[in-house]
């Protein structure tokens, strides 16, 4: 384990004072030093779960897909919301965008001698197990995306946006990351500034992020798998998630709005979105305007999948009358 | 019931080994302190500490050791010989750096992120005045007599004096880009700046802000801390990735060691025989041989190691001479010892 931490730094270490630390430096930047350092970090935690992606679980559709046909052209696209996302590039944008607004709320409450709350004030004893604290904080952190993904659901407004990520028909381990950069920015604040409020670490909120992202990828793989009959009540597998992405027909017009966790689906099972039915249902939304986004490249998803934003925050009564889409489907 | 008996156990006995001989590291991106043992170099044990802890400093009495918990405004008081818990002062808003006056009457802590220094009544904790300073206040040095701190800005690019009775602002001058370290030199009348931004240190006159000389290091400058004769201070470039060895009198580079991985802050043995550095990318503690100036061992710690301190650290005799940021000096008297 050391000697893999020592060739993981220095990697990162290599890459930093090579190619990073001397443009930081060149730019009289160096406020920005240490978050540069942590960012190479992030990168390389994205080459990772590429290569885990492309090598691990692609592996898994290869051999046991469940849906055999289909255009897999509709796939492309989703490997480049995978590429622009793990090797962090729309993160960075977002970071930009969110670092200022979340430093300022966090600073504004300290100067008003509010701490954030830390857990180990209430449990003292998580803070001498390491893996007991990153649990716990994983799980609050789940709990916070499971509401945040309600709501996706559950706002017209956010519906707009989070529907670019159901409307795939060809659901596979690049769907993922498969989100409008608004969506996207909306949810790394929120959580941000929960994981503030709870105490998380920067350490652990990327290993956080890297474990979570990586559960994620694979409950969207083309597989009809699972952790078994108890795993799959701890851990969202593929047989669960799928369920969340299929498309509404006139008998389950709400089927897409369960099984909403993201990592842990206690949060289903607790508030009663949870169905383990086993069934095979094809994905995708089932709206014209949504279903349009298949077969768009990314620049034409994120200008079209804005219009629908821009058209569900416009007064009712500026709008043109019928316009599918903008919410999910009715009962 | 057996395996907390095992750990706790384990714990007395890291702490009986802390007793012999060791080093307290944070690590400031993981919540925790290490416990190095300095004649096997490896880490004895790792426990947590607040959030997001950068620096410590030792109490004048020599006692305490505190550690500034930066994200959960708090101090964390602990035994400086045997690095044991012993109390939380709570309500010290964003303590990144904070330091003693020499005459132990005054704590200052500079809240970085939040640009404002705060000045306490040392006995208590009582804070005596906050000024609020755009910047981002980073690091602290005394004057002899206790009367002025002075206080680097990193964004702003000067450095600031403070009066410590009437809590303001005595001058507030450009020095250069990016700021960090600053110590006062034994004269009382000098200081070195160190500049981040920039590729070396300049000297300062205390009484104005003048500056009065430069000399070039290393890029990325950042902090100093005592050889221990009064004359040579060393010195961290966190980009060039080595340490210098300044001579404050000759005013040259005496010496250059390479400390890859961004080397930060400094503590040094009590017999003067090895300097500890803080590698802060490469989440490991250099440990410097200062007679051949090389490095002879690196131990692997926490995530971003920032500050470093030598327990069992000689307590300063009553009335002895105590650095600006609270440490007991070694040898003879130093001036300052700064960031840790």
């Amino acid at each position: 384990m050391g000697e893999l931490t020592d060739l993981w730094v220095g990697v990162q270490n290599w890459l930093f004072e090579t190619f990073v630390g001397p443009v930081i430096f060149w730019l009289g930047q160096m406020a920005w030093y240490e978050p540069a350092y942590s960012a190479v970090e992030f990168v390389m935690l994205g080459v990772v779960q590429i290569v885990v992606i492309a090598l691990g679980m692609r592996f898994f559709e290869r051999r046991w897909p469940l849906e055999k046909a289909g255009d897999d052209r509709l796939i492309g696209v989703d490997r480049v919301y995978t590429a622009l996302n793990k090797l962090g590039i729309v993160p960075f944008a977002i970071f930009v965008i969110t670092y200022p607004i979340s430093q300022e709320i966090e600073l504004l409450m300290r100067s008003w001698g509010m701490a954030p709350p830390r857990l180990e004030r209430l449990l003292p004893w998580l803070g001498d197990n390491v893996l007991a604290s990153f649990l716990v904080y994983f799980v609050l952190y789940d709990f916070a995306a499971y509401w945040l993904h309600r709501a996706q659901h559950a706002a017209p407004w956010w519906w707009a946006l989070h529907s670019l990520h159901h409307s795939q028909r060809r659901m596979t381990v690049w769907s993922d990351d498969r989100n409008h950069v608004l969506d996207d920015f909306l949810m790394t604040l929120a959580l941000v500034l929960f994981s503030q409020m709870v105490g998380v670490q920067p350490g652990e909120y990327v290993s956080i992020l890297m474990v979570g992202r990586l559960i994620e990828s694979w409950s969207h793989a083309n597989v009809d798998m699972s952790f078994g009959k108890v795993g799959e009540r701890l851990i969202v597998g593929p047989r669960f998630h799928r369920l969340h992405h299929a498309r509404a027909n006139p008998d389950e017009r709400h089927i897409h709005d369960h099984n909403f966790a993201p990592v842990f689906p206690i949060w289903d099972i607790l508030f009663g979105t949870a169905i383990y039915d086993g069934k095979h249902r094809p994905t995708g939304v089932d709206d014209p305007r949504v279903d349009a986004d298949n077969g768009r490249g990314w620049i034409v998803q994120q200008v079209t999948v804005f219009g629908r934003f821009l058209r569900a925050v416009t007064p009712r009564f500026l709008r043109a009358p019928v316009q599918p889409g903008l919410r999910p489907p009715a009962e | 019931m057996k395996k907390l008996a095992i750990a706790a156990i384990t714990l007395l006995a890291v702490i009986g080994t802390a007793r012999a001989d060791s080093v307290l590291v944070l690590n400031s991106e993981e919540a925790s302190y290490s416990i190095l043992s300095r004649s096997t170099r490896t880490e004895l044990a790792r426990l947590p500490v607040g959030r997001e802890p950068h620096h410590l400093v030792v109490s004048p009495d020599g006692k305490d050791v505190l550690i500034g918990s930066t994200a959960t405004n708090e101090l964390l008081v602990l035994d400086s010989k045997t690095g044991e818990r012993r109390r939380v002062v709570r309500d010290i808003i964003d303590p990144y750096h904070l330091g003693f006056s020499p005459n132990g009457k005054w704590f200052v802590t500079v809240a970085y992120r939040l640009d404002h220094v705060d000045i306490f009544h040392a006995d208590g904790f009582k804070l005596a005045g906050r000024v609020f300073i755009d910047g981002l206040p980073s690091h602290m040095t005394f004057d002899a007599g206790s009367n002025t701190v002075f206080i680097t800005l990193q964004q702003s690019g000067r450095l600031a004096a403070f009066d410590l009775a009437t809590q303001t602002v005595k001058w507030n001058v450009p020095v250069g880009n990016t700021p960090a370290g600053v110590v006062m030199l034994p004269d009382d009348k000098r200081l070195l700046v160190a500049l981040t931004g920039e590729d070396g240190i300049v000297v300062i006159d205390a009484k104005d802000g003048t500056q009065t000389g430069r000399l070039q290091t290393g890029k990325g400058a950042h902090g100093f801390w005592p050889k221990g004769d009064g004359r040579h201070w060393f010195l961290s470039n966190r980009v060039e990735g080595t340490v210098s060895l300044v001579d404050t009198q000759d005013m040259k580079v005496a010496g250059t060691i390479k400390v890859p991985g961004g080397p930060d802050c400094m503590d040094i043995t009590a017999d003067g025989k090895e300097l500890w550095v803080t590698q802060r990318f490469l989440r490991r503690v250099a440990v410097v041989d200062i007679e051949q100036l090389k490095v002879v061992a690196s131990i692997p710690v926490g995530k971003s190691p920032h500050g470093v301190f030598m327990l069992k650290s000689p307590p300063a005799a009553p009335g002895s001479p105590v650095s600006p940021t609270g440490g007991p000096l070694r040898a003879v008297s130093t001036g300052s010892g700064t960031t840790r």
